[in-house]
């Protein structure tokens, strides 16, 4: 037999306490502004670079050849840096406007300001397991060489770093860099993936690779050409 | 690894088909212990488990009884440190598998002491009497991602080859938990696998996080504001029982995909976003445990140096991954159920008939 079961009505919902409606309030137009996260699985953060984009344009206009070499998944690209010219910072923001995918870089320091900014724009700590984790996860990796005074020397490669590429199997890329103190102008020219002509078991393999990335970007600002003034410091009015 | 082609694709799924019936046939009507099933987590895990056609008699131990209704599994209530009782029970029960979720987060249902000496009574008591039950075959450990430790100079996101070098309580409790299993593990000869999970959150699982999240004005470091990822409890139960289906032998990291900062989750909750730069924490935790959300040391740890891992081999390991991505977890913790006050009039029309 069928019973009915009464609902007991409930005092009305109170209204909200004039703290919440506050708080509401307040974060309102906070929360129009950046409402949606953006970070990715790595801290970088696009929305920030979509907002610092214009301004790293206003110092840089970067012109970018050779990306087409570069492979879908992931890939170590070696740059050549100059000391205090933000190269792999500069590189990444570019490569990734011309890929239409995220660039991370290496070298971020794990202190705070600067490591949590860099982190947000693509920074990554310069330790190989990091290098190798971002590989694995198929990103494009950017390691800048040691720092020179001249643009137009390629620096050492660091081995240790470079051996992330051979763990996780990857292709490695030279990328001639090209700016100037003075000039917004500024080149990135992409390699084609080096090809080692031996095969090594050992700790060599990484070695070697490390030097053929530096002698091949060596090779590659030799063929951008540049002033030959000269002067010893003739490099310095260059762009 | 070379490239895997079509026809590859093919044979590897046929394979894997092949290997799912065996071990299916091979595994039918196991006997699963689940130490933990009071928690939201463990009952949710037991639940899981009796949809599992695998799955046999199930049993479960814990302080608390279950959150949820259970229909085929058998509870008991046990303190951890009755070690005789805990023997008694598990032995008779003689399992063939044990999922190990009797880890107390501290601050999440009892004080960073209190939760340190229930964790590691849990995992003597419990451990010890399953190592040694005859038809023991593999053990299951609810670990954390805390057990990577986020000292200066730490990876990012690391990935289950990372050293173990826990920077919080939490952090080592879950490092001695699985050491104390592996060491089980290899005494017995069964295989130990350990799932190191990002902060579980939802909407009803106690946790520091979430409390702390739910705030109506949540402090946040300012300076740093790092990335952390989290993950949904139906997707952390999954694991784990996927876990102790395919037999995990090793740890794998859990997480779900993406990653929120603190003030990304903040606005997504439209809380009051509270700046601080660093020594004001001290402060601020003082504040938020009077209104009833302690912060512990690891909760202060993601909030100031992230809390990220590769979750990649989850997929590979277990065959599945989780489904809810960070951001959503995030606002599901922020979407509680409302409770729907009816007038007179509408409770009138919803007279509900019983048949």
């Amino acid at each position: 037999m069928p019973s009915t079961a009464k609902v007991v009505p409930l005092e009305p919902r109170p209204t909200p306490a004039p703290l919440g409606r506050v708080l509401r309030v307040v974060t309102k137009p906070v929360s129009i502004v950046w409402p949606r996260p953006t970070v990715d699985e790595w801290g970088r953060d696009k929305r920030l670079i979509e907002v610092i984009s214009p301004l790293a344009h206003l110092r840089w206009d970067v012109s970018v050849g050779g990306h087409q070499q570069l492979p879908k998944a992931a890939a170590l690209i070696v740059i050549n840096t100059r000391t205090m010219a933000l190269t792999p910072l500069s590189t990444a923001l570019a490569l990734s406007e011309a890929l239409g995918r995220p660039v991370r870089f290496v070298g971020r320091p794990d202190n705070i300001p600067f490591g949590p900014f860099l982190r947000r724009i693509g920074g990554l700590l310069a330790l190989a397991d990091e290098i190798g984790g971002a590989l694995r996860a198929g990103e494009i990796v950017l390691l800048g060489a040691q720092g020179t005074g001249n643009p137009r020397h390629a620096g050492t490669v660091d081995h240790t770093l470079v051996a992330a590429a051979i763990r996780e199997n990857v292709p490695v890329h030279v990328a001639a860099t090209l700016s100037s103190m003075f000039s917004r102008g500024a080149r990135v020219e992409v390699s084609a993936a080096l090809r080692s002509g031996r095969n090594r078991r050992g700790p060599l393999a990484e070695v070697e690779l490390a030097e053929h990335a530096q002698r091949r970007l060596q090779d590659l600002l030799d063929e951008m050409g540049g002033t030959r003034t000269g002067i010893r410091f003739g490099w310095f009015g260059e762009g | 690894m070379g490239p895997v082609t079509a026809s590859g694709t093919s044979a590897l799924r046929s394979h894997r088909i092949a290997c799912a019936a065996v071990t299916f046939c091979l595994m039918r009507g196991q006997r699963v212990l689940v130490s933990g099933m009071g928690s939201e987590l463990g009952s949710l895990v037991a639940s899981v488990l009796e949809s599992q056609p695998w799955v046999g008699p199930i049993e479960g131990i814990d302080v608390d009884p279950p959150r949820r209704r259970l229909r085929k599994a058998v509870f008991h209530r046990i303190d951890p440190s009755n070690r005789a009782r805990v023997l008694e029970v598990v032995t008779r029960f003689d399992p063939h598998v044990v999922i190990h979720v009797s880890v107390w987060e501290p601050d999440a249902r009892v004080n960073t002491a209190t939760a340190r000496q229930l964790t590691e009574s849990a995992a003597v008591s419990i451990l010890g009497a399953a190592a040694e039950c005859p038809s023991l075959q593999h053990l299951v450990v609810r670990s954390a991602a805390e057990v990577y430790g986020r000292a200066r100079g730490s990876l990012t996101r690391p990935d289950e080859s990372a050293a173990v070098a826990p920077t919080s309580e939490f952090g080592r409790m879950a490092a001695r938990l699985e050491d104390h299993a592996l060491d089980v593990g290899t005494r017995t000869g069964v295989t130990v696998g350990a799932l190191r999970m990002a902060p579980i959150l939802g909407p009803h699982v106690p946790s520091p996080l979430g409390r702390l999240l739910r705030l109506p004005a949540v402090p946040f470091s300012v300076l740093a504001d790092p990335p952390f990822a989290v993950l949904r409890d139906l997707d952390a139960a999954l694991a784990l029982v996927a876990a102790a289906k395919v037999g995990l032998s090793q740890p794998v990291n859990v997480a779900a995909p993406g990653a929120i900062t603190a003030w990304q989750a903040i606005l997504r909750g439209r809380r009051l976003p509270i700046p601080l730069i660093g020594p004001e924490w001290s402060i601020a935790r003082t504040v938020s445990h009077l209104f009833g959300a302690p912060v512990p040391e690891h909760v202060v740890e993601t909030l100031h140096r992230g809390r990220l891992i590769d979750g990649g081999r989850a997929n590979d390991l277990l065959g599945i991954s989780p489904a809810t991505s960070t951001s959503d977890v995030i606002d599901s913790l922020y979407a509680w159920p409302s409770v729907i006050h009816l007038t007179g009039e509408d409770a009138t029309l919803a007279e509900v008939s019983v048949a």
